[in-house]
């Protein structure tokens, strides 16, 4: 592929750009514009039917719920290790193989310790 | 390299040590796998072997770097009895986390690739975070925590990207493949390589605590519980000058002329800031944090004045004040935790007042330790100096040899104001009390300090 | 049938010059910093350094399919492991602050001062 572009090559770029702003423009405006109003509580409410409203979004939440995301983010990405070794599975054999067992074995240590510390228990 | 995997292996079965119901056996057990590590270090003795895919090199010289950071991570664990009683400690996860970082320190001092020089300072770093704020009702503690999180996490990203550049100037991580590159390219190195070299020594010496990038160290080392201040100020200081010494004296030997100037600098900065502000310091455990900013600066001489002398140099200081460090902590913990004033510990110079008259074991310990920070004659802190010294003779470079002999003289000004406390101001009349095994460790580090003072010809042609 | 035209990823990344990653990692980094030493709030400062390691990244993975040479990307591999550790003992710790000073203000952190 040809690795240099003309400025001409970018005007689908700018066509495209003008064409999403300006779409998005003419909908706010006529919506707005067309659209009956007819204001009260009720209408104002963040949602309109469920549970009334309780404080703002900026309420903390329940510490537990970030104990979860902590350990989530620490596992979840644990794992990027075990693409390289499916995608070589053949050539690593037996040897990547024990590793890779090491490795899952270290991991499912450390998930054992967090059950017997209790940080799991809901309640 | 057993030391490695054995220390992980002890960490995790220390964690799981932690369920048992009696902490008794934590203390034992931990000693008991550092010296286990000690012992397997040597089997390379002697040897030049490449592990784990040509990642990591063992030599003498990282097998000696080695046997100072277990040896000083097992006097403070030795030191840690007061945690069995303390009802809001976790000794079995303080424990884990020191064998954690232990692993670390190790892959720095032996890395052969720039790879595990990154996750060795990363191992090292994290379990220290956690260690800092280790106390954590305490906002002192929480404080130094998260100053020292951000800033280790900055000077991280710093360094990674020194690597980087250096990986685009030389398409290789490993350290001797760096430096193949800068004697084939010796007239036309890449511009990269030289950001590279900045930007990796700029990370290398925000974690050894050096000025400019050393104004987080007296906030964490005052906030940090002492035990773990001792941990830092000795086990991480010596970690990070041998993987500073590591990459500079091979990837980087080949443009000695082009950062040897601007490393001086800094060297002279260090000693500056870290010997004038610790005059001015009322709190002991402050003025500690502060010298030991002034003792990365005498290391840094060292490294300076690269030459062949460097390493016995590096080796013999570092284990000196390591020693000295590790026993005017222990002295401090046990004085600050007796003498308490309103504030709960008093961590201040008052707090030694009178102590060689109470108890003289405790202040012989540390006058000896204050007399080898000071680099007096007799103590094994003066021959560390004096190698260091004498690689700046040996290359020539005399003006930062007199401004550094200038300097240990304000040294000694506030290492003496706590012998002046201890054996000629009146103090509180209760004595102070040590537990046994306490007080052989205390006298076993000054024994060394006194020995290696009196033959420092017994480290010699080890490296 | 694939299309014969298609590219690989190293091909496509090699289609753009190799300084145009350098001029954007730099930015992307210079960036990070400039957000850990003005911003005062912990999580910004954090999520500041986060923004210099992915720079790291980018610039590790534009040079390793220039060189090609596996080696850089193995390293991005070990960033984003490491990453995610430091991730959460630091969320931990502004955790650990913010239940015992109700704010995460770096500025309100002056119990230790020279």
């Amino acid at each position: 592929m040809n690795a240099s572009y003309l400025p001409s090559d970018y005007l689908p770029v700018l066509i495209q750009l003008g064409l999403a702003l300006g779409f998005i423009i003419t909908t706010m405006i006529v919506t707005h514009s067309i659209g009956p109003k007819r204001k009260s509580q009720k209408k104002d409410d963040p949602f309109e039917c469920g549970i009334p409203v309780e404080g703002d979004a900026r309420t903390p939440i329940s510490i537990k719920y970030f104990l979860i995301a902590i350990l989530f983010v620490l596992f979840d990405v644990e794992v990027i290790f075990l693409y390289p070794w499916a995608v070589n599975f053949k050539g690593l054999g037996v040897t990547g193989f024990i590793e890779m067992v090491l490795f899952m074995g270290l991991l499912l240590a450390g998930f054992y310790y967090i059950i017997r510390k209790g940080v799991l228990k809901w309640e | 390299m057993l030391p490695i995997i054995l220390l992980s292996v002890f960490g995790i079965v220390l964690l799981f040590m932690g369920f048992l119901k009696s902490k008794v056996l934590l203390l034992p057990a931990t000693l008991v796998f550092i010296l286990a590590a000690l012992a397997t270090t040597f089997m390379d003795w002697g040897k030049t072997y490449l592990y784990f895919q040509n990642m990591l090199l063992t030599n003498n010289l990282a097998i000696l770097f080695t046997t100072i950071v277990l040896l000083s991570a097992f006097m403070v664990v030795a030191l840690s009895n007061s945690f069995i009683e303390d009802e809001q400690a976790q000794p079995a996860e303080y424990y884990a986390l020191l064998l954690f970082s232990l692993v670390g320190a190790i892959m720095m001092i032996s890395f052969e690739n720039l790879i595990m020089l990154f996750v060795g300072v990363e191992i090292l770093s994290v379990a220290m975070y956690v260690l800092a704020g280790s106390d954590k009702h305490s906002p002192r503690s929480n404080e130094a925590a998260l100053k020292y999180f951000l800033m280790g996490a900055f000077a991280t990203g710093i360094m990674l990207f020194g690597i980087a550049l250096l990986y685009g100037a030389t398409g290789t991580f490993v350290v001797s493949g760096i430096k193949s590159y800068v004697y084939t390219n010796a007239y036309g190195v890449s511009l990269l390589l030289y950001m590279g070299i900045i930007l990796l020594l700029i990370g290398m010496l925000f974690k050894v605590s050096a000025a400019p990038f050393h104004f987080w160290t007296p906030d964490v080392y005052d906030g940090t519980p002492g035990l773990f201040t001792a941990f830092m100020s000795t086990v991480v200081k010596t970690a990070g000058f041998a993987a500073l010494f590591r990459v500079l004296s091979v990837s980087f030997v080949g443009v000695y002329s082009f950062w040897w100037g601007t490393l001086a600098a800094l060297t002279c900065l260090t000693l500056l800031i870290g010997n004038v502000t610790a005059v001015y310091q009322t709190s002991f455990k402050r003025m500690m944090a502060y010298s030991s900013i002034s003792h990365a600066g005498y290391l840094l001489i060292g490294l300076t004045a690269l030459g062949t002398q460097t390493k016995q140099a590096l080796v013999f200081y570092s284990l000196a004040y390591s020693l000295a460090t590790i026993s005017a902590f222990g002295v401090l913990l046990v004085v600050s935790r007796q003498r308490q004033d309103t504030n709960g510990v008093n961590e201040n110079f008052d707090a030694f007042n009178g102590l060689a008259r109470q108890n003289p074991l405790l202040g012989f310990v540390m006058a000896v330790s204050m007399l080898s920070l000071a680099g007096i004659p007799l103590t094994a802190g003066f021959w560390g100096k004096f190698m260091i010294f004498t690689t700046a003779a040996d290359k020539g470079i005399y003006w930062i040899l007199v401004f550094a002999v200038l300097m240990s003289t304000v040294g000694i000004y506030y290492y003496f104001r706590v012998i002046i406390a201890m054996y000629f101001r009146e103090g509180a009349a209760e004595p102070v009390k040590v537990a046994p095994f306490y007080r052989y460790v205390l006298i076993a580090a000054t024994i060394l300090t006194l020995v290696l003072g009196l033959a420092p010809g017994l480290l010699e042609g080890l490296v | 049938m694939q299309p014969t035209q298609q590219v690989s990823i190293p091909e496509l990344i090699q289609q753009v010059p190799l300084n145009y990653y350098l001029i954007v990692s730099t930015a992307l980094f210079v960036i990070g910093i400039i957000g850990v030493l003005t911003r005062r709030n912990a999580i910004i400062i954090f999520m500041s350094i986060e923004l210099m390691l992915n720079a790291v990244n980018l610039l590790l993975i534009a040079f390793s399919s220039y060189r090609s040479d596996s080696a850089g990307q193995v390293f991005v591999f070990f960033i984003m492991a490491v990453a995610a550790a430091e991730v959460a003992v630091g969320l931990a710790i502004i955790v650990m602050i913010y239940r015992n000073i109700r704010s995460i203000d770096v500025g309100l952190l002056n119990k230790l001062k020279w």
